[in-house]
């Protein structure tokens, strides 16, 4: 039978088809892309407003730092549209039909971790530019705004956008491990507030272990003025990357071991 | 050709399949028959690959279903017509699918068209009626025009003419040649369906039979007959060697004696026979017969017997 030769890379074509039209065929899509979006752009400009306008400044305005503080919003919705992908599947047992059709179930968690991770790198690098330019024109009229050509912006842009897709992909792995939509975003939730928990710990462990998390990576990798008691921005941005690796290793060993 | 060998399959200390081993063949609706908790689901979960056995096989034309590289092309498919995202249109559903095996937007406007759902192919699922869904899954088991079908319950819910429809549905597709393999825990709708039967009880092979043989062999073949001298004629033939059973109604429930002996031994003795009456068991009552046993669970008071005149199946 000519299904049974077809070869790999149609194969590949033929499984990301599949979870392209699955992810454009919902509604549940257009608003998380609509919140992780248009909330972060506009809410950068109103920090960006309220930083210019602090009294203190004792410490050096970080102009980059209004872009990514609004981008946390972006991240919790990105993170749901991650783990929506498997929890819905699993919660309306459509999932079985996905294996029937698809018995290589690794090759789905791969094809739905591409689809999702395009569709957040494209978001995230969106949001981080568009909120970019609007926090510079804001900082500008104040006198502290930056240009696109300064050495470390490019890249701290770019990195802004990764960490969109770093937590989608956290979200994808958290809802093939987790199966249910409120327990995966309950787990997602959780990792990123953790920084804000390890905090609470005593002196220097809070900052040791902070070191590890999610956001504070991600402050490392696009902060123009990176911290000095934290890791270097190489190392945070490998600890930005091994949370998603961990993550989708987790679960392609755990949806190819339990029953569907 | 589906082949289950020895199959077993635990869920921590419950045992639902415990060493089945059963062959379904092309050209035959076959029935996969058994009390709800019988472990018709989990067989055909394994047999799709999505639940792993803990022991024994389950091959799909002698592969096992997880080496199928396009399995829609293999076996088409319908475990639960209910289990869709509701937000997702049909059109979309199906698209979906067929794309994962290389199936092209033609072959799915066609299945929707063979299912009906033509005219509502683009509405959101979520308002599709119970008839409707199981409409759209067998649209989706076609998909891949494939020889082995497998359909778990499909007139669960259904009205009449829903049933109506996917009855006529498998016997059109047995008669291509193909493998059709459907599950029910109701006889009656099985029996008007099905030429072959595959029954278990508890995870265990029952019987696996043609639906004629399993009548055949029920223990309820009896003969009714009704007299004004009832108990006179039942005395005679309790003496040939008949049981007899007094009905609540008067009739006699006559084995052990053929009707043509009953009534020419009536006749002998010059007694009036009213009714003469051959009953063989419903497929139901023979199928009652086999599980009877092997219910998990079961009604503690026993229900009340059906009245006499009632029309048999």
């Amino acid at each position: 039978m000519t299904a049974t030769g077809a070869p790999l890379a149609v194969r590949a074509r033929d499984v990301l088809a599949c979870e392209w039209t699955k992810l454009f065929s919902v509604r549940s899509t257009f608003w998380t892309m609509l919140v992780a979006v248009v909330t972060p752009v506009a809410i950068s400009t109103v920090v960006a407003e309220a930083l210019a306008n602090a009294p203190t400044k004792d410490a050096p305005l970080d102009p980059l730092l209004p872009g990514l503080f609004s981008l946390e919003y972006a991240v919790l919705a990105i993170g749901v549209l991650g783990v929506l992908a498997f929890s819905t599947e699993y919660g309306t047992g459509l999932i079985r039909t996905t294996f029937a059709a698809m018995p290589r179930r690794r090759a789905v968690l791969a094809a739905k971790a591409v689809v999702i991770g395009v569709v957040s790198l494209a978001a995230g690098e969106l949001v981080a530019f568009a909120s970019f330019f609007l926090v510079q024109a804001v900082l500008s009229s104040h006198g502290l705004g930056v240009s696109l050509s300064r050495p470390g912006v490019p890249g701290a842009l770019l990195a802004e956008g990764i960490l969109l897709c770093v937590v989608a992909m956290i979200g994808l792995a958290l809802g093939a491990i987790v199966r249910h939509t409120a327990g995966g975003i309950a787990a997602l939730v959780g990792l990123l507030i953790l920084p804000g928990i390890l905090a609470l710990l005593p002196a220097p462990w809070g900052a040791r272990l902070g070191r590890f998390t999610l956001l504070l990576a991600a402050h490392q990798v696009t902060a123009l003025h990176p911290a000095t008691n934290q890791f270097s921005p190489a190392l945070s941005l490998l600890v930005l990357l091994a949370w998603p690796a961990v993550a989708l290793l987790a679960a392609a060993l755990m949806i190819t071991r339990r029953d569907a | 050709m589906i082949e289950v060998d020895q199959l077993v399959k635990r869920f921590g200390a419950v045992t639902a399949v415990d060493g089945l081993t059963f062959a379904v063949r092309p050209g035959h609706v076959t029935g996969f028959l058994g009390p709800n908790g019988a472990g018709k689901t989990t067989t055909m979960r394994v047999i799709l690959g999505l639940d792993a056995p803990t022991s024994g096989t389950a091959l799909i034309n002698q592969r096992r279903y997880d080496t199928l590289i396009r399995p829609l092309h293999e076996v088409g498919a319908l475990l639960d017509a209910t289990a869709l995202h509701g937000g997702r249109t049909a059109r979309a559903h199906v698209l979906s699918i067929a794309q994962s095996n290389g199936i092209g937007r033609r072959r799915v406007a066609e299945v929707l068209r063979l299912a009906g759902l033509e005219a509502v192919a683009g509405r959101r699922v979520a308002g599709y009626s119970l008839g409707m869904k199981q409409r759209l899954g067998i649209a989706v088991a076609l998909l891949g025009d494939p020889p082995v079908l497998m359909f778990d319950e499909p007139v669960n819910g259904l009205d009449t003419e829903g049933i109506a429809w996917i009855r006529q549905f498998l016997l059109a597709l047995a008669a291509d040649g193909r493998t059709v393999m459907v599950s029910s825990h109701l006889m009656s709708e099985m029996a008007q369906t099905a030429d072959r039967l595959i029954v278990i009880g508890r995870g265990r092979l029952i019987a696996d039979t043609t639906t004629a043989e399993l009548i055949a062999s029920s223990t309820r073949r009896d003969v009714l007959v009704r007299s004004p001298r009832a108990g006179e004629l039942a005395g005679l033939l309790t003496a040939r060697g008949a049981t007899v059973t007094r009905q609540d109604d008067g009739g006699l429930a006559v084995t052990g004696v053929e009707a043509p002996a009953i009534g020419d031994l009536a006749a002998e003795h010059g007694i009036a026979v009213h009714a003469l009456v051959p009953r063989s068991a419903s497929l139901e009552d023979a199928y009652l017969d086999l599980t009877g046993e092997s219910v998990d669970y079961r009604a503690a008071a026993p229900m009340p017997a059906a009245p006499e005149g009632a029309p048999g199946r």
